[in-house]
């Protein structure tokens, strides 16, 4: 029966117009105690069990935090060599895959009519063993890349059904594995540590957004660069890239190579250390030599369009440096003569002895590696021709992510059987026969052994919530009804047995088991067949190469069901929910569009529409195009989660109908090209533009790169970094106003009782913007995402965001929501990230203007919020400078959290109600949490026993937290930096408890204005 | 105490109406209710009906119909509230101020005028509560005893606001009311059936005798010198609701003063607005004479030139301050997003009226309609700018934003013209629109001291 519920009723009061008897009611709910309490549990404790993230291969272990037996954080695990604690944007939120409104319910059976209708498990076992014995061999099991014990019995099945099993990635890195193999005769992929190098020459590589491991990564480049540790700025690094990347603009220069050049440039650059250094003893020189016989830097110079000059410098810098390290050109950068290019790349690190320092070479894993895209190809020619009759789909979108002209969906209409295992709806799991959906990853057993030394353990937090089952389990079953020889008992016992040679509580305990490895480093061993320099063949003849780089967030398109990485503005172009074109200025000037235009991108293999998005961060016979966007199927992933909102500025697609595509997907129009080795190449297309005329807005989170100056992001050079040279209060090239900046002392405001005042300092150096920060704080404290229609009009509700700006910007311009010409160009770096949580100020301008009190300053420092007291006038908001305020516009607490989302829910957090204000807390209910412990034991509360959740998160160590009134803390240590420290608009006065310290301009750029 | 100059004093011997004939014509309009009148008030009525359905629905989904985005937290609801309260301004200008002073010219005009007040106040009351994100939680705002011991932010400008307001409110319905107390027993004495037993309660047993007189003069003059500080209070503190903040184009000085006069301006625009078709349709015209319209026509000219300066000392003082955040926050607003809007105020507000230096457009009751018209649109557009335009181009560059008006603040704001015209629309059947005891008092008055018969 509807009821009214009171809310409901005083809100009809409110505006007199009396009830309405048609209201709908959210159902009643109850606390319902416990009647036995299950051991180990305590209601309102937390508890912690160590895990592995799968989200990506890289194998970082996450600590999964669970309350009444719900997993509801991931957050880093300290013990984990690979991520030693922090954990990225999309291991953050990989959990929302367990609770996600996509998940299948239930075994499915696609009908005559094509709908897809529940079966039974019985039914569906049956099904499929009964259809892989009739196929009698003509079967496939195609997947993505697992942990070796799931492999194990995937190759069981595999085995017992003489299915041929084809692991398959979308970013695969073959042409790394190629080119390794190539020069060391081992195929696998390398592992890169910036840590150990004091040059870096990044060919395009990506690692600290998109690159194999990009918590890891990112942690050592932050730490070789650490201003602290080395006062003279640290490892450098020259980044050659076509598109200010995410890499790039950490970097401390960077040569905007015209795409597909970083060959030649690899090449040149090889000649040139060859030349000084030779190759190590026992290699045949004459190989060598003819693999080496390719342009000089001046042709390469010419290749990429940059002045000879520059990458004499760059060949000098190599030889001059004392551990120089090049990274190969990531998954953006694979062409057609990919393998040759990490070839040289392996061999310039081999001949400059980074072998075994910055890079290792470790023997291949066992965790199956993807096969290359030729084995694909033949694979999709079997299906073609009526060959095969299963096709077992597991932890991979092939529908989606196989190039148009591969003509994958041609040829999975001949397979008499598709199965998927898929536990969130795919496009391939819509179109399969049967369904037969595994277990989420909070709810799986399993393992990973991402490198030597590192076994990770997946341990389930929480039973299945829905008629799943496990993959390994399913795997199992259908081995023994095919009479295949497989181990006794669940998948859980063969992942037991699997360790039985370590201690497996232990290693449970610490989420694996981590041993120091000595990885040897490996002889050369060249086997250069068929390998050399050669120009990059590009399909077409448009006047633009076209760049598909993978998103840092959504990746191979696996990302984007998950709302938050759809939400978080991509941390280069701040742009959410959508795909774009990048252009350069003038490109878009060319074509008479703006940001917004949509855009015709045509290949030879098929043609998308998409918004441009100008810059000046791209080359002018460049245009770019992000992945991981154009899924039809999916609550987030498409367009059916959107238009639940009330909202007149919609965008031009159709809104929140199901079936049509969220953005585009530039796999689609890539031709089936392939490497020397018959590796996927991504980047192998010219394309042509054409204006269509029509106008789509997309959300970007950032009105402008510009800071006008306004010192928000502040920079200073090497020399003032270290006292030496006036720093100018004003950062780094810009004058500030006459008077000095007014001092206080911000572990001043708070209660002089209070043995506590919380501050925080962030190293702006240090920063990335990978935005795992952000991620962790939408997990933390229960913030919904609000979609792509309140994204445009700029609703987001992230407590914490970080912005971008270019130099310091100009006075000037400013009229509209878009990048401004004349900030990125060619060739200069001064990008500068500034993350922006709650300042806490010590004199509020929030707090004064609330009338209800509902903000206030509570004994220890913080900006209290008391939700149940705002009535929503917003005034704090407006007066707040730093526009760190949040207001709920719509019932985001209640309803974006749809299906069982709402089971991930923090329960120290309060679920927001319509019309209240919010911001950042400090995370105060981890405060708190920390306060009881430490009054049992009649103490304060130590340094690092709170963490935020930020803090936590961030790969590069960026964000200090503690207490300022704590002399010894880490975090006034931290902000102790007299030379680079600073607080964000200090001339108003408002006593901010955060000391942000100034970026290091390790060169004199030329970019800072 | 000497009554105050009547009309009598303005008009020709032949004009001058005499006592019966008083009566009649502005009793009149009254009676009676032909279709056009209905027709206006019917779109009133639905006007109001719609606007209480969408709000109902706002209250229900949130705010988020609105066209509020980061970081433009206040829009059209605060705009129209600001412009309502401005308008409520003239009322108690003319009659307690210009009685003060013993303007002449004021009576004809201030029954007119105080109705106004009191339907704009109590329209403008309505958007701080509407706009509320939880607005059944509107009481938080008020200091009530209560067990758990919660009180308001009194540091707060906006709870000067819930005070300031509902003082005001309180004050203009008392004055107006105890000014129509002799006019509704009149009307009592004409009226019969259901309408009779309205009035009589009413009128509070009036009887018109001396002492009763004499207590109605003296709470009038009370009355006119508590209200005095009210003019100049309400709408300083309402402009603290932006200057006591530190948002850039908020944070000015100059805010009280500014607002009081572009408040008094564009209250005597809307009397004229009000007062122009009333005075045509009811056949007025000899009470409400050109020597009002052109004392009205010089009180716009000086305040609309108070405005101008205050608009030139903001900008002066942005440019002065050396401040980039003011400095960039007025350029903005001149050549930004929002030019269009800005140029309209100041070519509105201040370019327009300036034609009221030529004597005979100050007479022009067409022209001078028309003029008012662009005045409170200009008006609008002033709260327009100062709100929205500072709001979207606050310290930090990449919080930035663009607010655009929603059909949700549209219809409010029409329903809100119906709120307030409907109000208005009644009174003129309810009640004498000019104040009749004052006629006829001026009249006898003149009998007595020798007048011209």
């Amino acid at each position: 029966m509807p009821e009214l519920d009171r809310r409901d009723f005083l809100k009809l009061v409110g505006v007199g117009a009396g009830a309405a008897a048609t209201a709908c009611a959210d159902p009643v709910e109850k606390l319902v105690p416990y009647v036995i309490q299950p051991e180990g549990v305590t209601p309102g404790i937390a508890s912690y069990y160590a895990s592995t993230c799968t989200e990506c291969p890289a194998g970082c272990g996450i600590v999964v935090k669970t309350r009444e037996g719900r997993p509801i954080k991931l957050e880093g695990n300290p013990e984990n060599p690979i991520n030693r604690g922090s954990l990225c944007t999309r291991g953050q939120v990989t959990l929302g895959r367990t609770y996600h409104p996509d998940r299948i319910e239930g075994p499915l059976s696609l009908g005559g009519d094509g709908t897809q209708s529940p079966i039974t498990w019985e039914e569906g076992m049956s099904r499929l063993t009964s259809s892989l014995q009739k196929a009698s061999g003509r079967a496939y099991v195609l997947g993505g890349p697992v942990g070796p014990s799931l492999s194990g019995v995937i190759d069981g099945m595999a085995d017992a059904a003489g299915a041929k099993r084809v692991v398959y990635e979308p970013f695969s890195y073959d042409a790394l594995r190629s080119g390794t193999e190539a020069v060391f005769g081992v195929r696998s992929l390398p592992i890169f540590d910036p840590e150990k190098a004091d040059l870096i020459v990044d060919m395009g590589s990506d690692f600290l957004a998109t690159g194999m491991s990009p918590c890891e990564n990112s942690r050592q480049y932050a730490d070789a660069r650490d201003i602290q540790k080395h006062p003279e700025g640290g490892t450098r690094m020259i980044s050659i890239s076509p598109r200010l990347d995410g890499t790039t603009q950490s970097s401390d220069e960077w040569i905007a190579a015209g795409p597909g050049s970083q060959g030649a440039i690899a090449f040149a650059l090889a000649r040139a250390v060859y030349d000084k250094k030779g190759v190590p003893e026992g290699i045949d020189t004459s190989v060598v030599e003819a693999f080496l016989s390719g342009p000089t830097l001046e042709e390469a110079a010419a290749q990429a369009n940059v002045e000879p000059e520059r990458l004499k410098a760059i060949a000098d810098a190599l030889l001059a440096a004392k551990n120089p390290l090049v990274m190969p050109p990531g998954v953006a950068g694979t062409d057609s003569s990919a393998v040759s290019t990490v070839a040289v790349v392996m061999l310039i690190n081999a001949m400059t002895g980074a072998i075994g320092q910055s890079v290792q070479v470790p023997a291949p894993s066992d965790q199956g590696a993807p096969a290359s895209f030729a084995e694909l190809e033949a694979m999709v020619s079997e299906m073609k021709a009526g060959r095969v009759d299963v096709l077992l789909v597991h932890d991979s979108n092939p529908v989606y992510s196989m190039p148009d002209s591969l003509g994958f969906n041609e040829a999975l209409a001949r397979v008499g059987t598709v199965v998927s295992f898929a536990t969130l709806k795919d496009e391939t799991s819509k179109s399969a026969q049967l369904v037969l959906p595994s277990n989420a990853n909070m709810e799986t057993w399993g393992d990973a052994a991402p490198r030597p030394g590192v076994r990770g353990l997946v341990q389930p937090t929480i039973r299945p919530l829905l008629d799943t089952q496990a993959l390994g389990d399913i795997a199992l079953d259908v081995t023994r009804a095919l009479g295949g020889s497989a181990p006794e008992g669940s998948f859980h016992k063969v992942v037991e047995a699997n360790w039985s040679d370590v201690n497996w509580r232990d290693a449970l305990g610490n989420g694996g088991v981590y041993t120091d490895v000595e990885i040897p480093v490996p002889p050369m061993a060249l086997s250069l067949n068929g390998l050399g320099y050669s120009a990059p063949q590009m399909a077409g003849d448009g006047d633009y190469k076209l760049i598909a780089f993978p998103h840092p967030y959504l990746g191979d398109g696996s990302g984007a069901a998950l709302p938050w990485l759809q939400e978080i503005p991509e941390p280069v172009t701040k742009l959410e929910w959508n795909s774009w074109v990048e252009l350069s200025f003038a490109t878009a000037e060319k074509f008479g569009v703006d940001f917004g235009d949509v855009v015709e991108i045509q290949t030879p293999s098929g043609s998308v529409e998409a918004s441009v998005f100008p810059r000046g961060g791209i080359r002018d016979d460049t245009i770019a195009i992000p992945t991981g966007q154009g899924h039809t199927v999916g609550f987030y992933s498409s367009m059916e989660g959107e238009g639940e909102r009330p909202s007149w500025l919609t965008v031009e697609s159709a809104v929140g109908t199901p079936g049509v595509a969220r953005g585009v997907n530039v796999m689609s129009i890539l031709p089936a090209t392939t490497d020397e080795r018959g590796g996927r190449t991504f980047l192998n297309t010219r394309a042509s533009v054409k204006k269509t005329g029509r106008f789509r807005r997309l959300a970007l989170a950032q009105w402008t790169d510009n800071q006008r100056k306004r010192h928000l992001a502040q920079s200073v050079t090497v020399p003032e970094a270290n006292g030496h040279g006036e720093k100018d209060h004003g950062g780094h090239g810009g004058g500030h106003h006459d008077e000095p900046p007014h001092t206080f002392t911000a572990s001043f405001d708070a209660d002089p009782k209070s043995p506590y005042r919380w501050g925080m300092a962030i190293d702006n150096d240090k920063c990335d913007g990978c935005s795992a920060c952000v991620a962790a704080c939408y997990i933390e404290n229960n913030i919904p995402v609000v979609g792509e229609g309140q994204a445009i009009q700029h609703r987001e509700m992230s407590w914490i965001r970080i912005e971008r700006y270019i130099g310091e910007g100009h006075v000037g311009g400013g009229e509209e929501r878009r990048p401004i010409p004349r900030l990125e160009e060619l060739g200069k770096l001064d990008v500068r990230y500034i993350a922006m949580p709650c300042q806490q100020c010590g004199a509020a301008p929030c707090e004064s203007v609330c009338p209800t009190l509902a903000t206030y300053h509570n004994k220890e420092g913080l900006n209290g919020m008391i939700y149940n007291r705002c009535a929503g006038t917003r005034y704090c908001a407006n007066n707040c400078s730093y526009k760190v305020r949040r207001f709920n516009y719509f019932d985001y607490g209640n309803e974006n959290f749809p299906g069982m989302l709402g089971l991930m829910l923090n329960p120290d957090v309060t679920v927001r109600q319509q019309g209240v204000m919010e911001k950042c807390s400090f995370c105060v209910q981890r405060i708190q949490a920390a306060r009881q412990p430490a009054k049992d034991e009649g103490r304060d509360i130590m340094d690092g026993e709170v963490q935020t959740a930020c803090q936590q998160a961030c790969p590069t160590n960026s964000i200090s937290f503690g207490n300022l009134r704590d002399d010894g803390s880490k975090v006034v240590k931290e902000a102790d930096q007299p030379n680079r420290s600073y607080h964000l608009l200090q001339e108003l006065n408002l006593r901010s408890s955060i000391t942000y310290l100034a970026k290091v301009n390790r060169e004199d750029q030329e970019g800072s204005a | 105490m000497t009554p105050p100059p009547g009309m009598a004093d303005t008009m020709s011997p032949l004009e001058r109406p005499r006592d019966s004939r008083a009566n009649i014509d502005i009793i009149a309009p009254t009676k009676g209710a032909p279709w056009p009148y209905l027709m206006m008030l019917a779109i009133a009525i639905i006007g109001v009906i719609q606007a209480v359905i969408i709000l109902a629905y706002q209250a229900y989904v949130g705010l988020g119909v609105a066209g509020y985005q980061q970081p433009i937290f206040w829009g059209v609801y605060i705009i129209t509230f600001v412009f309502w309260i401005g308008i409520g301004h003239a009322g108690t200008l003319i009659s307690a101020i210009l009685f003060l002073f013993r303007a002449k010219w004021r009576n004809a005009v201030n029954r007119g005028a105080e109705a106004l007040t009191v339907f704009a106040v109590m329209t403008a009351g309505l958007f701080p509560i509407l706009h509320l994100g939880r607005l059944w939680k509107v009481y938080f705002l008020i200091p009530y005893p209560n067990q758990r011991q919660l009180w308001v932010n009194f540091k707060s400008p906006l709870l000067w606001d819930v005070f300031a307001i509902s003082t005001y409110a309180s004050i203009s319905i008392v004055f107006f009311y105890i000014g129509l107390i002799p006019d509704i027993a009149a009307m009592r004495d004409r009226a019969t059936g259901g309408k009779k037993v309205a009035y009589t309660i009413l009128a509070l047993g009036w009887q018109g005798t001396g002492p009763q007189w004499k207590a109605h003069s003296r709470s009038v003059l009370h009355l006119s010198g508590l209200a005095t500080p009210l003019v100049l209070s309400v709408h300083s503190v309402v402009s603290w609701d932006f200057a006591m903040s530190i948002v850039p184009g908020w944070h000015a000085t100059i805010f009280a003063p500014y607002f009081v006069a572009g408040a008094v301006f564009g209250g005597f625009a809307m009397v004229l607005n009000v007062l122009i078709p009333v005075r045509r349709i009811f056949r007025l015209e000899k009470y409400l004479t050109n020597y009002h319209f052109e004392n009205m026509s010089k009180f716009l000219l000086l305040t609309s030139t108070i405005c101008g300066y205050a608009y030139f000392a903001e900008y002066f003082i942005a440019w002065y301050s050396g401040v980039e955040f003011e400095q960039s926050s007025f350029w903005l607003r001149l050549f930004g997003p929002y030019w269009l809007s800005t140029w309209c105020m100041i070519i509105f507000n201040v370019v327009f009226p300036q034609l009221l230096w030529i004597k005979r457009l100050r007479t022009n009751l067409p022209f001078l309609f028309g003029l008012c018209f662009f005045i409170n649109l200009g008006m609008w557009f002033e709260r327009y700018v100062i709100i929205i335009t500072s709001l979207s181009r606050e310290y930090i560059p990449g919080t930035w934003g663009l607010y655009i008006i929603s059909p949700v603040e549209i219809a409010v704001i029409v329903g809100s013209f119906c709120w307030f015209s409907m109000w208005f629309l009644l009174f003129l059947k309810a009640f004498p629109v000019i104040a009749i005891s004052e006629v006829k008092e001026l009249i006898i008055h003149e009998k007595d001291h020798g007048g011209s018969h």
